[in-house]
């Protein structure tokens, strides 16, 4: 692989000529989206979607009632947030009548994923959503860039081919976009829409195939001794702050207010900052999670302590496929099986 | 709250292990813990005075015993606190005694753990409330699910209590297995004879309505008010018009249909009667092999019927029944001997089965009585009898002993000896087991009168010479080879569950083992109650029987239905899931979780939606509890915080 990047780097003026047609081609999704929403929005009650943001290296969720604010729209690399989470979580919806026309979404692969949980779980109807699916290739984590290079004041980010260009206060970065793509990316199965109503640009190619490639992470942890493990997530827990930013994100975290770890009634967890009381919160997480989690990796990137949270749904995503053949998110028709009593269930 | 505990003795039973003073003395310090004392039964009649004296006395608001399995003397206890008029809610046990005594002789690690035991169950009972129970009208109506002759015995035994029954048979006709024996042991009476009149009693008696051909669909309710679906299957003979006249068995010329009653036997008719004596005495079609029901051109029973009887459109139809508590009494099934490829595999038709020995030796079966060789009509000279096919053999799943066989081996030997005195009867065994009244005398009888050549081994082939079958097998108390030339081989076949048991004890709730035997609530003190309340056991579905075992069950389970039904009402139990409905976030999963369509969703004003249980259909098994997100579901009497404070107490 490094070889090939060497090369490329050599025959610069090839190279240049292939970011031209694949700027083009991001350039030509995105006009392609704002035909499609200009189309779609006397239909909708509201088109979400990703806007570019005053961080470059961000994209910022957007709420479009009218024509003028289609031009913001932006898709790519740069748009890692998963907006389903939106359609079911106050504030953005609060105003929305349950009648009311659609609602535009725009999903990647994984956020699709958490549209069709949604939809098993009756939180979504089908109908109430319009589905903008675009196949994504990753997303950047701008963590990831930030250790890379060191940065004072970015003025524009823009992806040409597989190199994430940045203009740093007059310095040019150029970087990789391999390199600084999201953890969750590297092993994913779903690059492209898994539902949608319209798909915009072209598919892309998975980056894994198969369970040892997804859940290389898990497997590396798993092979550590047990007390490593138990040093691992004490070092790393320790430093949660208990914000709950993950639950928050987590499009499938639908108590709101009502979360137990909050709640009194019962009492599940105090307020004690102890490492026992983070693992408790973590695991009531992960659990709640179990045989529903689509492995968007939002609880992840939005902690900002830098927790790798998602393992540990990855994890029991991992038991999930592996005991009873299911992978969340994938068929708006399926039972998830811990929603279901069957009697018939006798191996487990 | 003030809480009083009492910790028991139980002779030495627990005192012998652990340090009761201590632990009593210790239970002082737990956090509201006012009174504590140590008893030497505390489940005697001053040991339940001591406790009331103490709430007296002390203002106890709360009680814990230390003692046993709360399965043995919870009711007890409760009884008792109420008694001294607290609610019987605010009472806990702690298991020292199977939990603690039984299984350690540490002293000092028991006490240590007797007191963790005492200390969960204070720091439980400190979040208990006091519940109450409502009262149920109960349904005096029983579901007898099974027709043989535990079923039959159960539904006689209560239908001349007075009460109104319900019978579901499987089959065409009632009587089970024991319809197809030919004599019983150890008294050699004909089954038929002995079975027939209660067979007939059911049929006759007003207060039971039986439905045969028929299977439970599904089963709704709780004890005193179940709902029952019963499917009656299309017999395509409208059963208010047939006669029983057999008219149509003559002329039907469906010839080449199995046999079944008579275990294949023989061939009978597409529409048939399966015996003389059969109740109710109905014909029904076999739609497999009728002609006109597999587009071929017939209808000859249709015109030969006198009554107009025949309905070629039936189809199966549900009827609903309303029943305060069910007798699960669905019998076993035979072995299938066919995974024995050394013996045959079912190849050979002279090796047969006990059961198919039965028919040959009836009266009624398909020789008339006369022994004879299934192969060639020939009257055979040897037989040899294997015990233990499908009984206490690991490597066919079978490590249980069905308890039977022995006998009727014994029996089968003996009326082999009566039917033709020069033919020569041995029998391959592993033990003989003949525990019951007078059955060692007759196994010895069969040995010692009859002549009858027992050989200790297990049988290692059988393969055909000529016309006569080889058992080659070991005497191990002579330790020799032997091979017997044997013109009949019959199979001791053992007993298994019955075909579709499991499926039954899901739609009853009902427990049942690896082996699809129903579970007893307790094996020995509650043989016939299951853990679903107004549900009861008689028969071998509850493990292999003979006869006298399966008609006293069949009396057991009627005189618990009638205790039951002795009663107006009942009172519920009030340790259900309750919904929190601030809590509730109306996502739905406890409504798809629960087993029992307890949990429904209640609309409260402006449409908002939340879950609602149902208490009286509610078994309290805490699946929803464990589905909510925001545990808004909550058992009462082991809610989180319940539990919750217990295992902060064992990690404290």
């Amino acid at each position: 692989m490094a070889v090939g990047w060497v090369k490329r780097s050599a025959a610069h003026h090839a190279v240049s000529e292939i970011e031209r047609v694949e700027k083009a081609v991001l350039e030509t999704s995105r006009m392609q989206l704002h035909k499609l929403v200009e189309e779609a929005l006397p239909e909708l009650e509201m088109m979400i979607g990703w806007a570019e943001s005053s961080d470059p290296l961000q994209t910022t969720p957007i709420f479009i009632r009218d024509a003028k604010s289609i031009s913001k729209l932006t898709c790519g690399p740069l748009c890692s947030q998963n907006l389903t989470g939106y359609l079911v979580k106050p504030p953005a919806l609060d105003s929305v009548p349950k009648d009311a026309k659609p609602i535009g979404i725009c999903v990647k692969g994984c956020d699709s994923r958490s549209l069709v949980a949604l939809i098993q779980e009756k939180f979504l109807t089908r109908d109430r959503v319009r589905i903008f699916g675009i196949p994504c290739r990753g997303t950047v984590d701008w963590r990831k860039v930030e250790k890379r290079v060191q940065l004072l004041n970015v003025k524009s980010a823009t992806v040409e081919d597989d190199w994430l260009i940045l203009d740093d206060s007059g310095t040019t970065h150029k970087i990789a976009l391999e390199e600084v793509l999201s953890r969750k990316c590297l092993g994913c199965r779903y690059p492209n829409p898994v539902i949608h109503d319209v798909l915009i640009g072209q598919s892309a190619t998975p980056r894994s195939t198969d369970l040892a490639t997804t859940y290389r992470d898990v497997d590396a942890i798993e092979k550590e001794p047990l007390e490593q493990r138990l040093a691992f997530w004490q070092s790393e827990l320790d430093r949660c702050i208990r914000c709950y930013a993950c639950r928050n994100a987590c499009p499938l975290c639908v108590c709101q207010d009502k979360c137990i770890v909050e709640t009194r009634e019962p009492r599940w967890l105090t307020q004690r900052a102890g490492i026992p009381e983070k693992f408790l919160f973590h695991f009531i997480h992960a659990m709640h999670l179990a045989g529903r989690c689509t492995g968007c990796g939002e609880c992840e990137r939005v902690c900002p302590m830098e927790i790798p949270v998602t393992l540990i749904k990855e994890k029991l995503n991992k038991i999930m496929e592996e005991m009873l053949g299911y992978a969340a998110g994938l068929d708006p028709d399926a039972v998830p099986p811990l929603l279901t009593f069957n009697p018939g269930e006798t191996e487990i | 709250m003030r809480i009083g505990v009492f910790v028991c003795n139980c002779g030495t039973n627990i005192a012998g292990t652990v340090d009761t003073a201590k632990v009593a003395s210790e239970a002082l310090t737990f956090a509201d813990v006012v009174y504590a004392t140590n008893y030497m039964y505390t489940c005697s009649e001053p040991g339940q005075q001591e406790i009331q004296r103490a709430i007296g006395e002390h203002g106890l608001q709360g009680v814990v015993v230390a003692a046993c399995s709360p399965r043995m003397h919870e009711p007890t206890f409760r009884r008792a606190v109420e008694k001294a008029g607290l609610n019987k809610y605010m009472f806990e046990m702690a298991n020292i005694r199977e939990h603690v005594s039984w299984i350690g002789n540490d002293k000092a690690a028991n006490t240590a753990k007797a007191a963790d035991l005492v200390r969960m169950a204070v720091a439980k009972l400190r979040f208990n409330q006091p519940l109450f129970s409502s009262k149920m009208p109960v349904n005096k109506r029983l579901l007898v699910i099974g027709g043989g002759v535990a079923g039959i015995q159960a539904a006689l035994d209560c239908a001349d209590g007075g009460m109104d029954v319900v019978m579901v048979e499987r089959k065409q006709y009632i009587g089970g297995k024991m319809a197809q024996l030919d004599k019983t042991f150890p008294t050699i009476d004909c089954s038929s004879c002995i079975l027939g009149p209660k067979m007939v009693d059911v049929s006759q008696k007003e207060n039971i309505t039986l439905y045969a051909s028929s299977e439970i669909e599904s089963i709704s309710g709780y004890i005193g008010n179940f709902t029952v679906d019963i499917r009656k299957k299309a017999t395509y003979v409208n059963w208010d018009a047939c006669t029983g006249c057999g008219a149509c068995m003559e002329k039907c010329p469906a010839k080449n249909t199995p046999d079944v009653f008579n275990e294949n036997l023989g061939s009978a008719r597409a529409i048939n009667i399966p015996f003389p004596q059969a109740i109710p005495k109905k014909a029904v079609i076999d739609a497999r092999h009728c002609r006109q029901l597999n587009g071929k051109k017939c209808g000859v029973c249709a015109k030969i019927c006198p009554v107009k009887a025949i309905d070629f459109e039936m189809k199966d139809t549900i009827v609903t029944e309303k029943v305060g508590a069910i007798i699960a009494a669905t019998g076993y099934d035979l072995f299938d001997h066919s995974v024995y490829g050394e013996y045959g595999a079912g190849r050979y038709p002279d090796v047969i089965t006990g059961i198919q020995y039965e028919r040959i030796l009836s009266a009624s079966g398909p020789y008339g009585g006369h022994i004879q060789r299934p192969s060639d009509g020939k009257e055979p000279k040897n037989i040899v009898f294997l015990a233990c096919v499908g009984s206490r053999d690991a490597s066919v799943g079978r490590p249980y002993c069905s308890g039977v066989c022995c006998m009727y081996i014994a029996k089968q030997a003996i009326l082999t000896k009566d039917h033709l005195p020069e033919s020569n009867s041995y029998v391959f065994y592993m033990d003989i087991r003949a525990p019951g009244k007078n059955y060692d005398e007759f196994v010895r009888r069969a040995q010692e009168e009859y002549g009858v050549q027992y050989i200790r081994g297990r049988v290692a082939k059988i393969y055909p010479r000529g016309d006569r079958m080889v058992v080659q097998g070991a005497d191990t108390l002579l330790g020799v080879q032997v091979e017997v030339e044997a013109d009949l081989v019959v199979l001791a076949t053992g007993i298994e569950s019955s075909a579709g048991a499991g499926e039954l004890a899901e739609k009853l709730r009902i427990s049942y083992d690896q082996y699809g035997f129903y579970m007893e609530s307790h094996p020995k003190l509650r043989p016939v109650e299951t853990n679903t309340a107004g549900v009861y056991l008689a028969g071998a579905c509850q493990g292999p029987k003979d006869i006298p075992s399966s008609v006293a069950q069949g009396s057991a389970a009627a005189s618990k239905v009638q205790s039951l039904f002795a009663h107006d009402t009942i009172e519920t139990n009030p340790q259900v899931a309750l919904v929190n409905e601030r809590n509730c976030i109306a996502c739905g999963k406890c409504i798809q979780v629960c087993p029992f369509g307890a949990i429904q969703w209640k609309e409260l004003r402006g449409g908002i939606k939340k879950a609602e249980v149902l208490p009286t259909v509610c078994q309290g098994c805490g699946v929803c509890n464990a589905t909510c997100p925001p545990k808004a579901v909550q058992l009462q009497h082991a809610t989180d915080n319940q539990l919750l404070a217990e295992v902060n107490e064992l990690c404290a």
